[in-house]
């Protein structure tokens, strides 16, 4: 075998482990839960007027680990397992079916129970709505003018 | 000897493999390495002069390049791009080697030349051959003109040097293939 071709042997395998869609959706969800359950305690917390100090610090201690996942998650997103266009438009559609499950559960805990944690949840759930939906957009569009320029120049 | 790709290679193929690395195509990912694999394979060994090195940059270089890919901004110049890479890896690791040298310059300038190999059959061969007796910012200024056909912009940039420079490494490299073919003195 010629140093080449082990050398192109292990640039195959080498993409094989990279290239793999689970993995960046992976981190898409583990963001977007991260996120969602940070939020959640964090509305708990800044809402609960009575709570004892060990109710918050295990709070403090929960959202520091959800940022810390959601940290990772973004990190590897922009340097590990960038999302291509295709793959940014699949996660733009996840994230704005978490979000809207989610904005729909705060808004049905906010009506039902009238519960102050479900109002900070939901204006938060809504502000990462909005932000998923551009985001969804934005990979849309991008994802149209890459196959535009591909159709052109398949077409010569 | 295998036709090097970049001799025929079509900057409208290339652009359309970057598109479509960009937009996410696995096979298109497969074309891209089947594609330029050897011509950065043997861009690195010229950098290095070892087989091993050459491997284990090529691994770095795409894995860079898979990584990189989706933020390419213009895919037309993928073969610029894709060949910049590879140089900012040859040259971290040499930096790395030669940490005490005092710049770049002169870590190049230690590093050896490896010995021609008269038994090349072709006359690709041949000049290949005679390219690696070259100094290495000559033999790889050459390299990129010629076997790469980059242009003499997008070498400067490459190497982020003015554009004067690479032409004089340009004549300079002539002058030595001249006289290597010749047998003339430089």
């Amino acid at each position: 075998m010629t140093p080449q071709v082990k050398s192109l042997q292990d640039i195959r395998r080498l993409a094989g482990a990279e290239l793999s869609l689970k993995a960046r959706l992976g981190y898409v969800a583990l963001l977007l839960m991260s996120t969602g359950m940070t939020v959640v305690i964090a509305s708990l917390w800044l809402t609960e007027t009575f709570l004892p100090l060990r109710a918050q610090l295990a709070f403090g201690v929960i959202c520091l680990i959800g940022v810390s996942w959601a940290t990772l998650a973004v990190w590897a997103l922009s340097r590990r397992r960038p999302l291509f266009a295709r793959d940014r438009v699949i996660a733009g559609g996840m994230a704005v079916t978490f979000t809207s499950v989610f904005v729909a559960g705060a808004l049905t805990g906010a009506v039902i129970a009238n519960n102050p944690a479900a109002y900070g949840a939901l204006a938060s759930g809504a502000v990462m709505l909005a932000i998923a939906i551009r985001v969804f957009v934005g990979a849309r569009r991008r994802f149209t003018e890459l196959a535009g320029r591909r159709a052109a120049l398949e077409a010569g | 000897m295998t036709q090097l790709p970049a001799i025929s290679a079509d900057s409208r193929t290339d652009e359309l493999l970057a598109i479509r690395c960009q937009l996410g195509e696995r096979e298109a990912f497969d074309a891209l390495i089947a594609r330029w694999h050897e011509p950065v394979w043997r861009y690195l060994r010229r950098l290095t002069g070892s087989d091993d090195a050459a491997g284990d940059l090529t691994q770095d270089t795409w894995l860079r390049v898979l990584r990189g890919i989706a933020s390419l901004r213009e895919p037309a110049s993928l073969r610029p791009w894709l060949f910049g890479i590879a140089r900012r890896v040859a040259m971290d690791r040499l930096r790395r080697q030669y940490v005490r040298a005092a710049d770049t310059d002169a870590v190049l300038d230690d590093i050896p030349a490896p010995e021609a190999d008269a038994t090349l059959e072709s006359d690709l061969a041949t000049l290949e051959s005679k390219l690696e007796t070259l100094p290495l910012r000559e033999r790889e200024t050459l390299a990129l003109f010629y076997l790469r056909e980059l242009s003499i912009e997008q070498i400067a940039a490459l190497l982020a040097v003015p554009a004067g420079t690479v032409k004089s490494r340009l004549f300079r490299a002539r002058q030595l293939l001249r006289n290597q073919f010749t047998g003339a003195n430089p």
